[in-house]
């Protein structure tokens, strides 16, 4: 298996995540196979991969929303807990965003919190104070009273992942957590999360952003078909998987530019339009690019989605 | 790594009261909308129905057709929104509207959650067999003091058709479903169980089906209750609904539990 997790290398009393040789079938399809990773404390651990990869899978197991495989043999500790027989003491140390928001609509902006709150046993009085201590800290407090029908969908994730935060837990869980908003919301979220971490928050979060991942984990497993295909902090991924720098070209153009012979160590990924020549010589590089007519080119530093393209595939899957 | 400020979870019945409170929270949100009809239902039934008829059919099995009638009301009502609360608006909170995943995500496990949904079907089976006989009173059908018993039966009748209806939910792949349920099971129940006329006057053959079903037992209990009439056989029926409520619960929790952990 490429990429063994780093905690291995650190030792294993510090981690609090600890995953060994999970696997999650349902019927006859591997949602999550044999996977195995750790999550140090007060880290940011994201797991990537295409639609249907087992992303959300793997994150349900860890809270006990989804049971794993009786008879995969594999473990799980959860800051000491095992979610098959603790699922409480779990939840009570975690918060969760879900995929989809799952608000009470019939309730306003507190109403929701408020509720919420009574699942913890949090004394009135007391989540009253949080409650406003995380609007402000999620920059919702002028919607106090707002109802949830009259939020945009970017107020809807901060007031969720506010809610999540109502325990004040030690690990925070995101499934997807910036899908569908726009830049300037993504960016507020990232920076709520990163001050979090600061503060001693473990992170684990599922994305199919590769900008998202490479700004927000210090670790990351790339998957697909519930199998992990590689994992690594982002600069290692980089580093190991793909070659440093790309050239993009519109196809035509490149056929054009006669059928000469690449430089040594330039490899070729071709789709339907575009044509990528990855090579970690920029100069080779730009000395093809010089061949070609002006405007139908770029060259770039390589990132994590050429990474999570290389490794998981151009072609659709059947789900996709 | 365990950690000695690690918080212990709730005990049971926070937890329990916890989901309550949330369907009651939502619930009372609405007060004037939700709490009204409850009202104004059995008022119509019993003017239209009650009246109307009560002109033609003057008694019946002894008593007069308004108060016969009355007299099952309250079960009906409860039969009905506890009904309703654990098949539409469970489905609705499941598949819909999604609460149940930020539900599951604090500290409740599922069987907290559906056992806590039971409960506010009881709840709700209490309050709508309170307003039906709130409109009893009214209509001088009935008498205090008597009559305050009658909404712990509508408590009961809501408890057994929240655990049947969960049951029922956790089969059905679609909304429309439940029209059969609707339709199939339940408005047979309130034409037959001895309600509109006593499940005597049913032919030989059907009448052990309509002991068989829940509603006949509620309503030959809350008639009881609200006649101060008691019999031997009410114990019977009591009993009925206590293990209908456990067996037919567990099979719901049981079920139902894996539509939401899974």
């Amino acid at each position: 298996m490429r990429g063994i997790c780093r905690g291995d290398e650190r030792g294993m009393s510090a981690a609090v995540i600890r995953v060994g040789n999970i696997s999650k079938t349902f019927g006859p399809v591997h949602a999550v196979r044999d996977l195995s990773f750790e999550v140090e404390p007060a880290t940011c651990f994201g797991l990537l991969g295409p639609n249907g990869a087992g992303k959300t899978t793997m994150m349900k197991m860890i809270y006990a929303r989804s049971p794993r495989d009786r008879d995969c043999g594999g473990t799980m500790d959860i800051f000491g807990f095992d979610p098959r027989t603790q699922e409480l003491q779990i939840k009570c140390l975690a918060g969760v965003v879900p995929q989809e928001d799952s608000l009470d609509d019939e309730l306003n902006v507190v109403g929701n919190l408020m509720i919420y709150a009574r699942f913890y046993s949090i004394p009135r009085a007391e989540a009253l104070r949080r409650i406003e201590a995380l609007l402000t800290f999620m920059e919702l407090s002028e919607r106090r009273h707002a109802k949830i029908r009259e939020l945009s969908g970017g107020m809807k994730r901060r007031l969720v992942i506010a809610r999540a935060l109502l325990n004040n837990p030690r690990l925070l869980i995101l499934d997807e957590p910036t899908t569908g908003l726009d830049p300037q919301v993504r960016h507020v979220i990232w920076d709520k999360l990163r001050l979090l971490k600061r503060q001693g928050t473990t992170i684990l979060l599922t994305t199919h952003y590769m900008d998202e991942a490479f700004v927000m984990c210090d670790n990351l497993i790339i998957m697909d078909k519930g199998e992990a295909i590689v994992q690594g902090s982002p600069a290692e991924l980089l580093e190991r998987n793909i070659e440093a720098f790309v050239l993009e070209v519109d196809s035509n153009a490149m056929e054009t530019a006669s059928n000469r012979t690449l430089p040594a160590g330039v490899r070729v990924d071709h789709s339907h339009e575009t044509m990528r020549l990855f090579s970690n010589d920029v100069d080779g590089l730009r000395a093809v690019a010089d061949t070609l007519a002006r405007g139908h080119h770029i060259i770039r530093r390589s990132n994590l989605e050429d990474v999570f393209l290389k490794e998981t595939g151009r072609l659709l899957n059947e789900i996709q | 790594m365990k950690s000695s400020e690690t918080p212990s979870p709730p005990p049971l019945h926070r937890r329990l009261y916890s989901v309550w409170f949330r369907h009651m929270r939502v619930y009372t949100r609405h007060l004037l909308s939700n709490g009204f009809p409850p009202f104004l239902e059995p008022l119509l039934f019993l003017a239209a129905i009650g009246l109307g008829l009560g002109r033609y059919i003057e008694t019946m099995d002894g008593l007069q057709y308004v108060v016969f009638l009355g007299t099952g009301l309250p079960v009906s009502a409860a039969m009905w929104t506890a009904a309703f609360e654990c098949s539409f608006g469970t489905f609705i909170r499941l598949e819909f509207e999604k609460v149940y995943d930020g539900m599951l995500a604090a500290p409740l496990t599922a069987e907290n959650l559906i056992v806590g949904e039971i409960i506010w079907a009881g709840t709700k089976g209490l309050f709508f067999s309170f307003a039906v006989t709130c409109i009893l009173l009214l209509f001088g059908i009935i008498q205090l003091p008597y009559a305050l018993l009658a909404p712990i039966v509508g408590f009961l009748t809501g408890l057994m058709f929240g655990c049947l209806s969960l049951y029922i939910t956790s089969f059905v792949k679609t909304i429309n479903h439940f029209n059969f349920y609707m339709t199939g099971l339940l408005s047979p129940m309130f034409f037959f169980s001895g309600i509109v006329f006593p499940t005597s006057e049913l032919p030989r053959v059907i009448r052990p089906f309509a002991e068989l079903v829940p509603l006949t037992h509620s309503v030959q209990l809350v008639r009881a209750v609200l006649l101060s009439d008691y019999r031997l056989r009410h114990l019977a029926d009591l009993a009925y609904i206590i293990i209908f409520i456990a067996v037919v619960g567990w099979l719901a929790v049981r079920r139902l539990k894996r539509r939401l952990v899974y």
